[in-house]
């Protein structure tokens, strides 16, 4: 039986095409998620700035709670959302130690000044963790400052001259004492008694290197570092020291593992439902030479044999063919996330066997079952049925294929309650299961939907003369050949549709609510890293000003249940009072007023609250961005948390734990019957703060949150992935079965029907598979939608309408083409014949 | 093997009925009919008469609804899917009217794919001199694709042939071609007959096809309909007329 299966691959390998072109895509987005999914586990970076620092202590970068009791008790663990810090208290006390020669606090903050913006200001010990000594002068004494040369020399300042200096601790003329190498970073030096205050988190520093005493060995000093610290803080050597520098590799780990695991596993899921159905169609199609070879003394085993036989002729080397797309569509989805800051520099793509045995396995398996129960009908059916000339269409679809659809609708309904309840991260990766369900039920229930659809949408279609209703009455005889086609339209839809429209939602009532609760009349923003704080200070005592209020925006983990979350977080300066001035929080319950400096309390949007199930007056569980934990009372809860940050803070308690504490914004209320013109000039003059721009509240930076940036990104990339890869299988199913109708084609030429007469008959039906497909997509997608938009802005979904009509004019014209090409070849070939 | 003496084919009180209560079409009403080996025998009638389903019944592709099938002496029947398939492999041979043979196969493949069924070792020296008896020497490794529509209704007798079957069901082999080639392809059957011993049963509509066969039986309304023993095609195209002009009444959906 071999010889058969491979004489017909050999043979007419168009017949196996596009089972081929599914499986080669399916393989290419297996192998892309799985590549990404093994870089995210096994990814590290190697110590560059700590190359020279055998121990470095570094903090904990994750927030950890306890959840479960007893024997299921587990640890959970989420990223910090900022630069992890961890006391600066620990240096004496690891340099305590015998075999430590020193053990030196590094502590790194963003400084500016005139014509410098990327300046990292860093303590004159820190010097010691890079080896740079100073080239020319002395160690900086308080009012001093070391430059690079490159630096200095773009400050118009040298060795004996002053410089001004913007930290974030505040701006102050320092005396250039000296420079360091020439080549060397762009760091300005500070007095290691001036270094803590100017960072802005005076106490903490990002890491502790320590040095061994000469003679005592790596292990040794961890381990003693290790003693002097406990389990406060990590001690790390070798390659962990690079997971140290970069702060970020674990958020990243955890986004790549996301990526390759949830959506990996939505993406093979849909691969394998693409492929079996691909497969099914292929051998559908060759019911007669299966009926041919059963009249001759094939038994029904013998069948099942050559199609399996067949699959595993096909599939591995379709499965082969698409690894190397799969790990090129992988170095470009993580070079677009190490371009967008979201990955580390010098993280390299995994590229293993495990993902390309599970890549071609699954289309090898997906395949095999397919072409199984595909064959198992045909082979089983007595030849005589199959041998009739006219392929009737099948009666009612089976009982378990009912039942099976039944049950991915009603599983579907369920999950997208659920959905409802959950956040952000979650939301995308249940909205893609949401969809998958209930895909599966089209699947199953595909000749029911495609009759129903067929009679609804035939009706206008008769109405256009005899190819209209010959499309018509096509479609609605062969509603099992239109339900292939269907599907892949319907799973184009739903994916781009729900993934495109969650981002949309959310920027749309992001956008929406910084539109209504930006009240300011003047913005104050940075070119550079932030407004030095102070600056709302000086802007309040401008003409016209009645109040300015600083605000700095970071992110937080937050505990719901048994599980953290990220979000966003405002820090607010001055008098609570004030805030209404410049921001209308949309205050729901509770008072402001009560908002005290101690960090005991906080606001939180009601969104968050009703997330973290807490009301006015219970206590949240957070994590600021540098993992320090608190466990403050809630205030007040208002409604416009996800334009301007859930969680409002104290700008005095959140800036020593942000990742910079500047201020990102200096909102100003103008003052009654002020000219906001001069205003806006008086504080563009008056302000003397290299690097401002002030502009009206148009300038107000429209994301709160820079996840959800990334948020958004990733899902265009994950619609535009799955997207693609349906409408390639759209596509491809609609050549298939045009292509299948080279007889039909050749008699309704016989009979008279013009050349144009059969095209307009053709793309009838392309509308119809088109219009049905789109509308059961959408109405999938909304059905996903509803209640996770609910849960993520409280609102019902949005979708621009823009995006919504080119998501249709694609899908039409995929279709149109997808039917209109072959159909043109199969025209030329019934002329030639 | 059966013993000689028995007949190739017979078929007792045979009915077949499609569909079930008021749409049920009754294709076979009960045809008892003995056919001898060594036999040429033409089946003929009107469009719906059930000269197809009355094939398909005899040759084990379809299952009759009441009644009985005797392949050389033995009741096919009651057999499973899975002999029934063994037996026609074996003993029995298949000329359909077009899509005969699988065009990803040589001819020689093709001619040789019952045996590669049955698991039997391909003989290919068999092979080469059945595709000689039909005129096709020497095309053993072309393709269907290659071939007119007659060299393909040949390659198909010889495979018909090659497993030495009990009985050769023929479903309108001349139907798709021209008179010149239809006549090369009775005469390969006749000659099947005369100098192979083979049994020959016929469906057709071409009373000059029919002509050919030792004896013609005529099939109206799924019931027979009379027969005629070495007939001459004027003799059958008259009865065939006056069984078409009696029988208009059948509903045609039975073919």
């Amino acid at each position: 039986m071999n010889g058969l299966a491979r004489a017909s691959v050999r043979f007419r390998p168009a017949s196996f095409a596009g089972s081929f072109v599914a499986l080669l895509f399916a393989a290419a987005m297996v192998m892309a998620c799985g590549t990404l999914l093994q870089t995210g586990v096994t990814a590290h970076v190697a110590p560059v700035r700590y190359a020279h620092v055998p121990v470095v202590v570094a903090p904990d970068p994750d927030a950890r709670i306890t959840v479960g009791h007893g024997e299921d008790r587990e640890t959970e663990g989420e990223p910090l959302t900022d630069t992890p810090r961890l006391s600066a208290a620990f240096a004496p006390r690891i340099a305590a130690e015998p075999g430590v020669a020193a053990a030196v606090p590094d502590i790194a903050f963003p400084v500016q000044g005139a014509g410098l913006t990327a300046l990292t200001g860093r303590n004159w010990d820190a010097r010691a963790v890079e080896g740079v000594a100073a080239a020319q002068g002395h160690a900086p004494a308080a009012g001093e400052v070391v430059l690079d040369p490159g630096s200095a020399r773009a400050a118009h300042t040298g060795v004996g001259r002053t410089v001004t200096l913007t930290a974030p601790g505040g701006t102050a003329t320092y005396r250039v004492a000296g420079l360091t190498a020439p080549g060397t970073a762009a760091t300005a030096y500070f007095a290691e008694s001036a270094a803590p205050r100017l960072s802005g988190h005076p106490g903490l520093a990002d890491a502790v290197a320590v040095l061994p005493r000469p003679g005592v060995s790596t292990a040794e000093a961890a381990d003693q570092a290790r003693h002097a610290v406990g389990r406060a803080a990590d001690v790390r050597t070798g390659d962990g020291r690079g997971a140290a520098e970069q702060p970020r590799l674990a958020g990243a780990k955890e986004m790549l593992t996301a990526i390759g695991g949830s959506f990996g596993g939505i993406a093979a899921a849909t691969a394998v439902f693409v492929v079996m159905g691909t497969v099914a169609l292929a051998v559908g199609q060759r019911r007669r030479e299966i009926a041919l070879l059963r009249a001759i003394g094939a038994t029904p085993r013998q069948i099942r044999r050559t199609v399996a036989t067949e699959a595993v002729l096909v599939a591995p080397l379709a499965g082969l063919a698409g690894l190397l797309p799969g790990v090129a569509l992988a170095r470009w989805w993580l070079d677009q996330l190490v371009r967008r800051d979201a990955v580390p520099h010098g993280v390299t793509l995994a590229v293993g066997w495990i993902p390309m045995v599970v890549a071609v396995g699954a289309g090898l398996l997906a395949a095999l079952v397919a072409g199984l129960l595909a064959a198992r009908r045909p082979s089983k059916a007595r030849p005589s049925e199959a041998l009739g000339e006219a392929a009737v269409e099948r009666r009612r679809p089976g009982v378990i294929r009912t039942l099976l659809g039944t049950v991915a609708v009603a599983g579907g309904v369920v999950l997208a309650a659920v959905a409802a309840h959950t956040t952000g991260d979650d939301a995308a990766s249940i909205a893609l299961a949401v969809v998958f369900c209930f895909m599966a039920g089209v699947a199953f229930l595909g000749p029911v939907v495609a009759w129903l659809a067929a009679a609804i949408l035939g009706l206008p279609l008769r109405a256009g003369g005899a190819p209209g209703a010959l499309a018509a009455a096509n479609t609605r005889a062969n509603a099992r050949a239109l339900a292939s086609a269907i599907t892949p339209i319907v799973l184009v839809t739903a994916f781009a549709g729900t993934l495109l429209c969650m981002q949309s939602s959310l920027q749309h009532e992001s956008s929406r609510q910084i539109r209504d609760g930006v009240v300011a009349d003047q913005v104050i923003g940075s070119a550079g890293a932030g407004v030095p704080a102070g600056t709302a200070a000086r802007a309040a005592r401008v003409e016209g000003v009645a109040d300015a209020v600083g605000v700095l925006r970071s992110g937080a983990l937050y505990r719901a249940s048994g599980a953290l979350n990220s979000t966003s977080v405002l820090g607010v300066d001055g008098d609570p009072a004030q805030l209404p001035g410049v921001l209308a929080l949309g205050l729901r319950t509770g008072s402001l007023a009560g908002l005290t400096r101690d960090g005991r309390t906080v606001a939180v949007d009601t969104l968050l609250a009703a997330t973290a199930k807490v009301h006015v007056g219970d206590r949240i569980s957070l994590w600021l961005g540098d993992g320090t934990a608190l466990r403050p009372r809630v205030v007040a809860t208002y409604s416009r948390g996800l334009g301007l940050g859930s969680l409002l803070l104290p700008r005095a308690v959140l800036a020593p734990h942000a990742a910079s504490a500047f201020d990102t914004e200096v909102l100003v209320h103008d003052g009654p019957g002020a000219d906001a013109g001069a205003v806006r000039r008086a504080l563009a003059d008056r302000l003397g703060v290299p690097g401002l721009r002030v502009t009206d509240r148009a300038g107000y930076r429209a994301q709160a949150d820079r996840d959800l940036e990334l948020n958004a990104w990733a899902n265009r990339v994950m619609a535009a992935v799955l997207g693609g890869f349906a409408a390639v299988a759209a596509a491809n199913t609609l050549v298939m079965t045009v292509l299948d109708r080279r007889r039909e084609v050749a008699l309704l030429r016989l009979a008279g029907t013009t050349r144009l007469q059969v095209l307009r008959m053709l793309r009838g039906e392309a509308v119809l598979v088109a219009v049905a497909g789109l509308a059961i997509g959408s109405a999938i997608a909304w059905i996903t939608l509803v209640p996770i938009a609910r849960g993520l802005t409280g609102a019902a979904p949005y979708l621009a309408p823009r995006t919504a009509a080119v998501l249709a004019c694609a899908t039409l014209l995929l279709t149109l083409t997808a039917t209109t090409l072959p159909a043109r070849a199969l025209l030329r070939d019934a002329r030639g014949a | 093997m059966a013993t000689t003496g028995t007949s190739a084919v017979e078929l007792r009180s045979l009915t077949r009925t499609y569909g079930r209560g008021e749409a049920a079409v009754h294709a076979l009403r009960g045809i008892d009919l003995a056919l001898p080996r060594g036999s040429f025998t033409a089946v003929m009638g009107p469009s719906g008469s059930g000269k197809s389903t009355f094939l398909q019944c005899a040759a084990g592709l379809d299952r009759p609804t009441g009644g009985e099938v005797l392949l050389g002496g033995e009741p096919i029947t009651h057999l499973n899917e899975n002999k029934l398939t063994k037996l026609r492999r074996s003993r029995v041979g298949f000329v359909f009217q077009s899509f005969n043979l699988l065009p990803s196969l040589t001819v020689q493949q093709n001619v040789l794919l019952p045996l590669r069924l049955a698991g039997a070792s391909p003989d290919r020296r068999r092979a080469q001199a059945l595709l000689a008896d039909v005129g096709l020497d020497g095309h053993g490794r072309r393709r269907p694709g290659q071939l007119s529509g007659g060299q393909q209704q040949r390659v198909a007798i010889a495979r018909a042939l090659i497993t030495r079957p009990e009985v050769i069901f023929a479903d309108e082999p001349t139907g798709a071609l021209d008179t010149g080639t239809a006549r090369d392809i009775l005469d390969l059957l006749r000659r099947a007959v005369d100098t192979m011993s083979a049994t020959v049963v016929m469906v057709t509509h071409d009373p000059v096809a029919a002509s050919r066969a030792d004896r013609v039986l005529f099939l109206a309304d799924g019931l027979l309909a009379g027969e005629l023993h070495t007939p001459t095609p004027t003799a059958v195209a008259d009865r065939m007329v006056t069984l078409t002009a009696r029988g208009g009444t059948s509903l045609g959906a039975a073919a």
